[in-house]
C-alpha cells in the first residue's frame, strides 16, 4: 500500500510536469496550427532561471519569485519570438515555420550554454517537508508540483470556456477568417496565445527544477516527451494532453519498475500504437 | 490569389526551354565531378577527409529530400536508417563477420525493410504530425541502441576496422566513395525525372488534388519513403569508411536533424541543392569551429535567414541570381484554408 | 434509358447540423445536368459525397452501375467521375504540361511510375487537352502565374485528364468577368458534344445554367426543391421565390 502511494504520486508529479508543458504546446497548434520546436528550449529556459535565482532567493517565498520571473522571462521570450519571426512565416507553408522553431532550438541551446554554462545544476527543493498520507511518506514538494498543474488545468479551462478571450482561442482553431472580419485582432491573440504557451513551458521547467538536474540537453529530453503526449492526446486539445500527460507518466513509471531498461522507450510504444490505430490522437480532430 | 493577379501582370507565352539550357547543368556538373576526382591533387588530407563526409552526406541528404522537398513529407527521422546502415557495417562485422562489402550491401536492404515498417504507421499521420512521429522514432532508436550495451556497445559505439585494405588510405577511400555516391546519385537523379517523381512532386503541390486524381497518395509516398530510407541507410554504411565504426548518435535527432538542414539550406525543390548544401554543411562547419565555438547559434541563424528570406536554399539563389526574396515568395502557395 | 449517375437519399449531418437532406437525383448520360440553389443549400457538400471527399451519413450513390457510395477520392476518380474543384487547386510549383502530365500519370500503378518516364504520348495527349482549353501558349509557365481564369482552365483540364465519364464542375464560373464567362460555357458545352462527356455543375449565375442545362435541380436547405428540364424550372414560381424572395 505505501508503495502504491508513493507510485502514485511519483506518477502524478510527472504527469503534472507533462501536462503543463504539453497544454502550452498544444494550445499553440490550436491556435496558430504551428508546432513549436522550441518549445523544449523555453522549458530549459525555464528551469535553468530558476536555477540560477535560487540560490540567491531561498525558502518557499523566495522560490515562487524565482518562478514567477521565470515564467515571465519564459512569456516574454515567446511574445519575442512570435512578433519577430514566426509572423512573417505565418502565411507560409507550415513547413516554414516548422523551420524556423527548428533553427531557434539550435540558436537558443547555443545561447543557452553562453549564458548558464555547460554543467548540470540542481537546485534545492523550496519546500523540504514530508507528508504522511496513511502510513506513506511523500515530499510535500510533489504536492506542490501537483497543485501548480491542478492550478494550471482550472485556469485554462476557465479561461477557454468562461471569458471572451478564451472563446476567440477557440474560434481561432475552428476559422480563423470569420473571426478577424468580427473585428478580433488577430496578430494580438496570435501573440499572446503564443506567449501563454510560452510561459507554461517556464512554468512546468520551473516547477521541476528542483527534482531533476538541470541542464544542456534538457530541452531535446522534453521536447520529445511533449511531442509524444501532445500527439497521444490529440494536438489542439487541452484536454488530450491531460489524458495523455497521464497515460505517459503512468506507463514510463510503471516501466520503470517493471522494465528499467526499457522503461523510457515505452512513451514511444504508446505513441505508435494510439497513431497506429486512431492517426489523429485520442482527442484530435480526423481529417475527413 | 489576389494579390498574385494585382501584382503580377498576365503571363505572357513562353516558348520551351532551349536545348542549351538543358545542356549547361550537365557540363556544369561533369566539370565538378571531374575537379573532385582531381581533388587528391589539389588539396590537404584533412580536406579529403570532409570531403569523404560530404559524399556520404551527399547521398544522405538527397535521399531525405526525396521526402521534405519533393513529397513534401518533412522528416525529422532519416537518422534512424543513416544509423541503421552504419551499425549493419559495423555490427555485421562485429557479431557474423560480414566483410565490408557484404554489410555495405545488405545496409540498404535493411534500410528499406525498416522504412516500410516505419512507414506504414509514420504515413497514416498528417504533415505535423508526420513530423513529431519520425523524430519519436529517431530518438527511440538512438535510445534502444544506446541502452543495449550488449549487442550494440550502448554509448561507445561500435569500432570497427572494417574497411578493406586497399581502402584504408584516405586517398583511395575517398575515391571508393565518390564513385559509389556519383552511381547512388545518378539513380537517385533517374527517380526524380521519372514520372514517379513528376506525381510525388505534384502530392506536395496539393495532396487533395492528386488523391482525386486517382493516386492512393499514401501509397506513393509509402514507396518514396521506403527508396529514402534505402538510400539513407546507404549513406550510413558509407560514412563508416571515414568513422571507422559507428556510435548511437548517429541514430538521433540531431543527425535526422543535419539532413533537413542541408536540403533546406541548399534548396530543397532542386535535385542537386542537398548536394550543394551537403557540402557548405560540411565545410562550414569545418571553417567555423576553428574561429567561433558557437557553431550551432550561427546554423540556426543561416538557418533562419533562409527560411525568411530565400526559401529556395542557394541552389535556387543560383538559378534566379539577383530575384528579391519578395518576387520567388510570391510564387509559393498560401496556406490552404479550413483545416490541414 | 438508365442514368449514369443515380443518388437516393444522400444525407449528410454535421454534429447537429443536416446540410445535406435525402437528396434524389439522377443524371442522364451524355447530359449537361447543373444543380441551383441559394447559398448554404448543400450543393458543396452533396458534390464533396458524391466524390467522396466526404463520407454520407446515409443514402447511395451509383454511378454506371456501381455502387460508389463512402469511397474514397482516388476510387471515385477511377470509376471515371472527376471533379474541378470550387477553389482552384492546382500545383502552383508545377508548370501547367507538368500538371497535366501529372494528372495524366495519376491512375498508373507506383511500380509502373517508377520504371518509366513520361513518354512522348502522354506529352502529346498533355498538349491536346491543354489546347482545347486555351492553355497552349501557357505550357510552360508555372501554375502560380496564370491569371484566375486561367488558373480555372487548368483546374478542368487536370480533371479531364482523368478521361472521365461524368465531369462535376462546382461554381465553374465563379468570380469570373463576363468575358470569360462566356469562355468556359463555351468550353464545357464544347466538351460535352465533342468528347460525350456528361457534365453535372453547380452555379450561381442563373443565366448561364438556362442557357446550357439540358436537366436543372434546385436545392434549399439541404433538400431538393424542384427538378426538370430547363423550361419547366424556369417557369417554377416556388423556385423564383426561393431565389429571388418574393419578387416575380
Amino acid at each position: 500500500m505505501n508503495t502504491f502511494v508513493t507510485e502514485t504520486v511519483s506518477i502524478l508529479t510527472n504527469a503534472a510536469m507533462l501536462f503543463v508543458v504539453a497544454a502550452g504546446l498544444t494550445l499553440v497548434f490550436g491556435a496558430l496550427r504551428l508546432i513549436n520546436m522550441a518549445h523544449g528550449s523555453l522549458f530549459m529556459v525555464g528551469a535553468l532561471t530558476v536555477a540560477s535565482l535560487a540560490s540567491g532567493l531561498t525558502g518557499g517565498w523566495g522560490f515562487a519569485v524565482a518562478l514567477i520571473a521565470a515564467v515571465g522571462l519564459c512569456a516574454a521570450l515567446g511574445a519575442g519570438i512570435e512578433i519577430s519571426i514566426l509572423r512573417r512565416l505565418h502565411d507560409r507553408e507550415p513547413l516554414a515555420q516548422l523551420l524556423a522553431t527548428f533553427a531557434l532550438v539550435l540558436v537558443a541551446a547555443d545561447l543557452a550554454q553562453r549564458v548558464w554554462g555547460t554543467s548540470d545544476r540542481t537546485v534545492a527543493t523550496p519546500v523540504a517537508g514530508r507528508f504522511g498520507v496513511g502510513g506513506a511518506v511523500v515530499p510535500e514538494y510533489d504536492l506542490v508540483v501537483i497543485g501548480i498543474a491542478a492550478a494550471v488545468a482550472l485556469g485554462l479551462w476557465l479561461l477557454l470556456t468562461r471569458t471572451a478571450t478564451g472563446w476567440r482561442v477557440r474560434a481561432a482553431v475552428e476559422d480563423p477568417e470569420t473571426l478577424s472580419v468580427g473585428g478580433t485582432n488577430l496578430a494580438l491573440l496570435r501573440t499572446s496565445v503564443f506567449a501563454l504557451g510560452a510561459g507554461l513551458a517556464g512554468l512546468a521547467g520551473a516547477a521541476i527544477a528542483p527534482l531533476e538536474s538541470v541542464g544542456p540537453g534538457l530541452d531535446t529530453q522534453i521536447i520529445v516527451a511533449a511531442f509524444i503526449v501532445t500527439v497521444v492526446g490529440g494536438l489542439g486539445s487541452v484536454v488530450g494532453a491531460a489524458l495523455g500527460a497521464v497515460v505517459i507518466a503512468t506507463v514510463e513509471g510503471l516501466g520503470t519498475l517493471w522494465v528499467p531498461s526499457y522503461a523510457s522507450s515505452a512513451g514511444y510504444l504508446v505513441m505508435i500504437l494510439v497513431l497506429a490505430v486512431r492517426p489523429w490522437g485520442l482527442f484530435g480532430t480526423p481529417d475527413r | 490569389m489576389t494579390v498574385l493577379e494585382e501584382k503580377i501582370p498576365p503571363a505572357a507565352a513562353r516558348p520551351a526551354p532551349r536545348p542549351a539550357a538543358r545542356v549547361l547543368p550537365l557540363l556544369a556538373g561533369a566539370a565538378v565531378l571531374a575537379l573532385l576526382a582531381a581533388a587528391p591533387y589539389l588539396v590537404t588530407v584533412s580536406a579529403i577527409l570532409s570531403l569523404e563526409q560530404v559524399a556520404a552526406f551527399a547521398v544522405f541528404a538527397v535521399a531525405a529530400n526525396l521526402l521534405i522537398g519533393q513529397a513534401g513529407l518533412v522528416s525529422f527521422g532519416q537518422g534512424v536508417f543513416f544509423g541503421l546502415g552504419a551499425y549493419t557495417v559495423t555490427l555485421g562485422w562485429e557479431h557474423a563477420g560480414l566483410s565490408f562489402w557484404e554489410g555495405f550491401a545488405l545496409a540498404p536492404v535493411l534500410g528499406a525493410a525498416a522504412a516500410a515498417l516505419i512507414g506504414l504507421v509514420a504515413l497514416r499521420a498528417r504533415t505535423l504530425y508526420f513530423a513529431l512521429i519520425t523524430l519519436a522514432f529517431s530518438q527511440l532508436f538512438y535510445q534502444l541502441v544506446e541502452q543495449n550495451t550488449g549487442f550494440t556497445g550502448g554509448a561507445n559505439g561500435v569500432f570497427a576496422p572494417v574497411v578493406p585494405a586497399w581502402m584504408e588510405s584516405p586517398v583511395d577511400g575517398y575515391l571508393t566513395l565518390l564513385g559509389i555516391a556519383v552511381a547512388a546519385l545518378l539513380v537517385l537523379w533517374w527517380l526524380y525525372r521519372s514520372d514517379f517523381g513528376l506525381l510525388l512532386r505534384a502530392s506536395r503541390e496539393n495532396r487533395a488534388r492528386v488523391q482525386a486524381l486517382g493516386t492512393s497518395v499514401y501509397r506513393l509516398h509509402l514507396l518514396a519513403f521506403t527508396v529514402s530510407g534505402a538510400f539513407c541507410s546507404l549513406a550510413g554504411a558509407m560514412f563508416v569508411v571515414y568513422n571507422q565504426g559507428s556510435n548511437a548518435e548517429l541514430f538521433d535527432w540531431t543527425t535526422s536533424g543535419q539532413a533537413v538542414l542541408m536540403s533546406v539550406i541548399g534548396g530543397m525543390y532542386t535535385f542537386a541543392g542537398p548536394i550543394v548544401g551537403a557540402f557548405v554543411y560540411q565545410f562550414g562547419h569545418d571553417w567555423l569551429v576553428r574561429y567561433v565555438s558557437d557553431w550551432q547559434l550561427v546554423l540556426g541563424g543561416v538557418l533562419l535567414l533562409v527560411v525568411i528570406l530565400r526559401p529556395d536554399g542557394l541552389a535556387g539563389a543560383i538559378r534566379r541570381p539577383g530575384r528579391l526574396s519578395l518576387s520567388s515568395r510570391l510564387n509559393l502557395p498560401s496556406r490552404p484554408r479550413g483545416r490541414r | 434509358m438508365t442514368a449514369l449517375l443515380t443518388i437516393r437519399g444522400l444525407t449528410r449531418d454535421f454534429g447537429g447540423f443536416r446540410a445535406v437532406d435525402g437528396v434524389d437525383l439522377d443524371v442522364a448520360q451524355g447530359a449537361i445536368h447543373s444543380v441551383i440553389g441559394p447559398n448554404g443549400a448543400g450543393k458543396s457538400t452533396l458534390f464533396s459525397l458524391i466524390t467522396g471527399e466526404r463520407r454520407p451519413s446515409a443514402g447511395t450513390v451509383r454511378f454506371a452501375g456501381r455502387d460508389l457510395t463512402g469511397r474514397a477520392p482516388h476510387a471515385v476518380t477511377r470509376a471515371g467521375l472527376a471533379k474541378a474543384f470550387q477553389t482552384t487547386s492546382i500545383f502552383p510549383r508545377l508548370t501547367v504540361g507538368e500538371s497535366v502530365c501529372a494528372a495524366l500519370l495519376a491512375r498508373n500503378t507506383q511500380f509502373k511510375l517508377l520504371r518509366s518516364r513520361s513518354k512522348a504520348g502522354i506529352r502529346a495527349e498533355a498538349e491536346t487537352i491543354c489546347g482545347s482549353l486555351g492553355l497552349a501558349d501557357h505550357i510552360h509557365l508555372p501554375g502560380s502565374v496564370l491569371s484566375h481564369g486561367d488558373q480555372r482552365a487548368l483546374e478542368v483540364a487536370l480533371a479531364l485528364a482523368t478521361a472521365p465519364r461524368l465531369l462535376l464542375l462546382d461554381e465553374p464560373t465563379a468570380g469570373m468577368s463576363p468575358f470569360e464567362t462566356k469562355r468556359v460555357v463555351d468550353q464545357i458545352t464544347g466538351l460535352a458534344r465533342e468528347r460525350g462527356l456528361t457534365v453535372l455543375f453547380s452555379e450561381h449565375d442563373l443565366d448561364t445554367v438556362f442557357s446550357i442545362s439540358d436537366e436543372v435541380t434546385v436545392m434549399h436547405q439541404g433538400r431538393v426543391l424542384a427538378h426538370g428540364p430547363a423550361a419547366e424550372v424556369r417557369a417554377n414560381d416556388e423556385v423564383m421565390a426561393v431565389y429571388l424572395g418574393s419578387e416575380p
